[in-house]
C-alpha cells in the first residue's frame, strides 16, 4: 500500500522532493566511490582512501602512513582517477542521450543507437592501428575519436534529411545503418592487421569499453569537457523542453530550431568523441539513465539534467566495480556489463513503445 | 487595421506547385475560417504563415511587418498557433505543458515566473481545465488534450491565433465548445474549418480554397452557396434557415 502511494506520486513534483532525490543520489555516489575504490586484487582498508586523498591534496602527511607505498600508488594513481572517470563517463553519456532524445523526439535515441559511438570508435581504432595524428601527442586518440564522431553524425544527418528536414524515424534508421558501417570499418581495420598483435588486442578490448587506462590527465580532460558541455546544455534546457513537442510546435513557440539543432549536434559530437576516446564504446547508458531519471523527476530539462548526470555517474561507477570483480582476477569489458543491463531495457522499451513508436513528419 | 496580410504567395515542393498567388488580409478582431476540400493547400498555407514552410515568393505581414524579418520569439508573442500534436512521446503535467507557451517570454536560466504561472492558470481557466493542472498530459482524452493545447496558445498572450483544424477527431460537443472558447477570447482568429455549419455559426468571414488558389470568400451565409459547395466538395447541398436559431444552415443532399 505504501509502495503504491510512492509510485503514484512520481514524477516528483515538489522542489523539496527533488532536492532530497538528488541528495540521496550524492550519498549513494559517495558510498559507491568508496566501494569501487576498495574492490580489486589488493586489499585496502576503507579509512586509507580518505586519508590518502587528504595527504595527497594537502601535500603533506597529515595522517600517519599505515600503508605500503605500493598500496598508496594503486589507490592514488589507478583506482581514484578511475572511479572519478567512471562517474564522468556515465554523466557525459547520459547528457548525450538527453540531447539526442530531444533532437529526435524519441526516447530510444542515444549516441550508441545513432552510431556516433561507433564512428568515434572507428576513428580511435584507426589512430591506434595506424598511428595517425601523432602531432597531437597523447591526445591523438581523442582527436581521432572526435573526427570519427563528426563523420558519423554528418553521414547520419545527410542520409536522414529530406527537403532539408530531418524526421526522427529517418534519423534513427540512419543511425542503425551508420553504426553498422563504422563497426564494419573498425572490424576491417582490425582483421586487416592480422589478429594476435598487441595493437589488435588493445583495439579489441577497447572497442568493448574499458576504463583500465584511466589516469589523472585523462580524468581532468574529460572533467573539463563535461563541465563546459553541462553548463551549455543547461543554458538550452528551456529550448530542449519545447523541442520535445516536435519541430513545428517548437517553431510556433519561438524556438530557433536550426540554431538549437546545430548546437545539440556539436555538443553531442564533442562529448561523445571525448568520452569514447578515454573509455571506448559503452552502450545504452544514454538510453537507460535518462529514461529512469524521467520517471523520477519528469521531462523538464532543468530538473532532468542534474539528476541524470548524478544517476549516470552512479550507474557507471557501479558497473565499473562489477566489471572488475565479476571475473576477477581478470577484468570484464565495461561495455559488456552496461549492455547486460541496457539491452533488455532497450527491448522492454521497444515493446512498450510498440504502439507509439512512429515517426513524425 | 490589418493584423495579417499575405501578398502574392507561391509555394512548391519539387515540381509540385502547392500554393499560387495567394492574397489575403485579416483585420484585427475578425474570426476568419479557411475552407476547402482535403489537399487543397489549407494546411500548407497556414504552415507558410506560421513559419514552418518557407514561401518561394511573396510576403507575409504580421502587424504590417514582414514576418521573416521578425525573430522567432517576437513572432510567438504576436501569433499563437494550435496544431494537432499526436506524437508527443514525453509526458509532462498539464501546467508544464501550458507553461511551454511562455517560452518566448523567458529569460535565459530563469524558471517560470509568477507572471508566467498566472498567464498559464488564466488560460486553463478559460478552457475549463483549471482542475487538471497536475494531471499527466498523455493520460488525457482527445478533447481534453485539445483544450490544453488551446490553453497553451492562449498563454502566449498573442493577439492573433492560428488554428489548423482545431476540432478534428473531436465529438460534436467538443467541436462547438472549442469554437465557443475561441470566440470568447476577443482576439483575431484564423482557422481552417471542416464543418460548414460550424463556419456558418462562428465565422465573421470565410476564405475558400481549391487546388492551391483562393477562389472566393466573404460573409459565410453569402459566400457558401449551393453552387460553391458543389464546386468545392462535389456534393449537392441546400441552404436554409434553422427554425430554432434563425441561423443559416447547410443541409447535404447526397445522391
Amino acid at each position: 500500500m505504501h509502495k503504491h502511494s510512492i509510485l503514484q506520486n512520481l514524477p516528483i513534483k515538489k522542489r523539496s522532493g527533488y532536492l532530497l532525490f538528488c541528495s540521496v543520489l550524492i550519498l549513494l555516489i559517495m558510498g559507491a566511490f568508496i566501494i569501487s575504490a576498495l574492490v580489486g586484487s589488493v586489499n585496502i582498508r576503507p579509512d586509507w582512501i580518505g586519508k590518502i586523498i587528504v595527504n595527497k591534496t594537502v601535500g603533506r602527511d597529515i595522517f600517519a602512513k599505515a600503508w605500503k607505498d605500493t598500496d598508496e600508488s594503486i589507490i592514488w594513481t589507478i583506482r581514484i582517477p578511475r572511479v572519478i572517470l567512471a562517474f564522468l563517463v556515465g554523466a557525459g553519456l547520459s547528457l548525450c542521450g538527453i540531447l539526442m532524445q530531444a533532437l529526435t523526439k524519441n526516447s530510444l535515441a542515444d549516441p550508441y543507437v545513432l552510431g556516433i559511438s561507433s564512428g568515434a570508435s572507428a576513428g580511435a581504432v584507426f589512430v591506434i592501428m595506424y598511428g595517425a595524428f601523432s602531432f597531437a601527442g597523447s591526445y591523438h586518440i581523442m582527436v581521432g575519436a572526435t573526427i570519427g564522431a563528426v563523420l558519423s553524425i554528418m553521414l547520419a544527418m545527410k542520409v536522414s534529411a529530406v527537403n532539408n528536414r530531418i524526421t526522427s524515424t529517418q534519423l534513427v534508421l540512419a543511425g542503425i545503418a551508420v553504426s553498422a558501417l563504422f563497426t564494419a570499418l573498425t572490424n576491417f581495420m582490425i582483421y586487416y592487421r592480422q589478429t594476435g598483435s598487441d595493437k589488435v588486442k588493445t583495439a579489441l578490448y577497447w572497442m568493448m569499453g574499458s576504463l583500465s587506462g584511466a589516469t589523472w590527465d585523462r580524468m581532468f580532460y574529460i572533467a573539463s569537457v563535461c563541465a563546459v558541455c553541462t553548463v551549455l546544455i543547461y543554458l538550452f534546457s528551456g529550448s530542449l523542453d519545447v523541442l520535445l513537442l516536435g519541430d513545428d510546435a517548437a517553431v510556433t513557440l519561438g524556438v530557433n530550431i536550426r540554431r538549437i539543432k546545430i548546437c545539440i549536434i556539436i555538443l553531442c559530437t564533442v562529448l561523445t568523441g571525448a568520452i569514447v576516446s578515454v573509455s571506448g564504446v559503452i552502450g545504452f547508458v544514454g538510453l537507460v539513465i535518462p529514461h529512469i531519471t524521467r520517471s523520477f523527476v519528469g521531462s523538464k530539462h532543468s530538473r532532468l539534467i542534474p539528476a541524470a548526470v548524478l544517476l549516470g555517474g552512479l550507474f557507471l561507477i557501479l558497473c565499473d566495480a562489477v566489471s572488475r570483480v565479476a571475473v576477477s582476477p581478470s577484468e570484464l569489458p565495461l561495455g559488456v556489463v552496461t549492455s547486460f543491463f541496457g539491452a533488455p531495457f532497450f527491448l522492454a522499451l521497444i515493446r512498450k513503445n510498440g504502439n507509439t513508436f512512429r515517426g513524425r513528419n | 487595421m490589418s493584423k495579417l496580410k499575405v501578398e502574392n504567395l507561391d509555394y512548391s515542393i519539387g515540381e509540385k506547385q502547392l500554393l499560387e498567388s495567394i492574397d489575403l488580409k485579416i483585420d484585427e478582431g475578425e474570426f476568419v475560417g479557411l475552407i476547402g476540400p482535403n489537399g487543397c493547400g489549407k494546411s500548407t498555407l497556414l504552415k507558410n504563415i506560421y513559419r514552418v514552410c518557407q514561401p518561394d515568393r511573396g510576403v507575409i505581414y504580421l502587424d504590417n511587418e514582414n514576418i521573416h524579418s521578425l525573430p522567432g520569439k517576437e513572432t510567438a508573442k504576436r501569433m499563437a498557433v494550435m496544431v494537432q500534436e499526436n506524437n508527443v512521446e514525453f509526458d509532462m503535467d498539464v501546467l508544464e505543458m501550458v507553461l511551454l507557451g511562455r517560452y518566448a517570454y523567458k529569460k535565459i536560466f530563469a524558471d517560470s515566473t509568477d507572471i508566467d504561472k498566472e498567464a498559464a492558470r488564466k488560460a486553463l481557466l478559460s478552457v475549463g481545465m483549471e482542475d487538471y493542472e497536475e494531471r499527466s498530459f498523455l493520460s488525457l482524452s482527445g478533447g481534453e488534450k485539445q483544450r490544453v493545447l488551446i490553453a497553451r496558445a492562449l498563454a502566449q498572450q498573442a493577439h492573433l491565433i492560428i488554428l489548423d483544424e482545431p476540432t478534428n477527431h473531436l465529438d460534436i460537443g467538443y467541436q462547438y465548445q472549442i469554437m465557443r472558447i475561441l470566440k470568447e477570447q476577443h482576439i483575431t482568429v484564423f482557422s481552417s474549418i471542416h464543418d460548414l455549419n460550424i463556419a456558418l455559426h462562428y465565422c465573421d468571414r470565410i476564405i475558400l480554397m481549391k487546388d492551391g488558389h483562393i477562389i472566393g470568400g466573404g460573409v459565410p451565409a453569402k459566400a457558401l452557396t449551393p453552387q460553391m459547395i458543389r464546386r468545392l466538395f462535389g456534393i449537392e447541398a441546400r441552404m436554409g434557415k434553422s427554425r430554432l436559431t434563425g441561423k443559416i444552415q447547410v443541409e447535404y443532399l447526397p445522391d
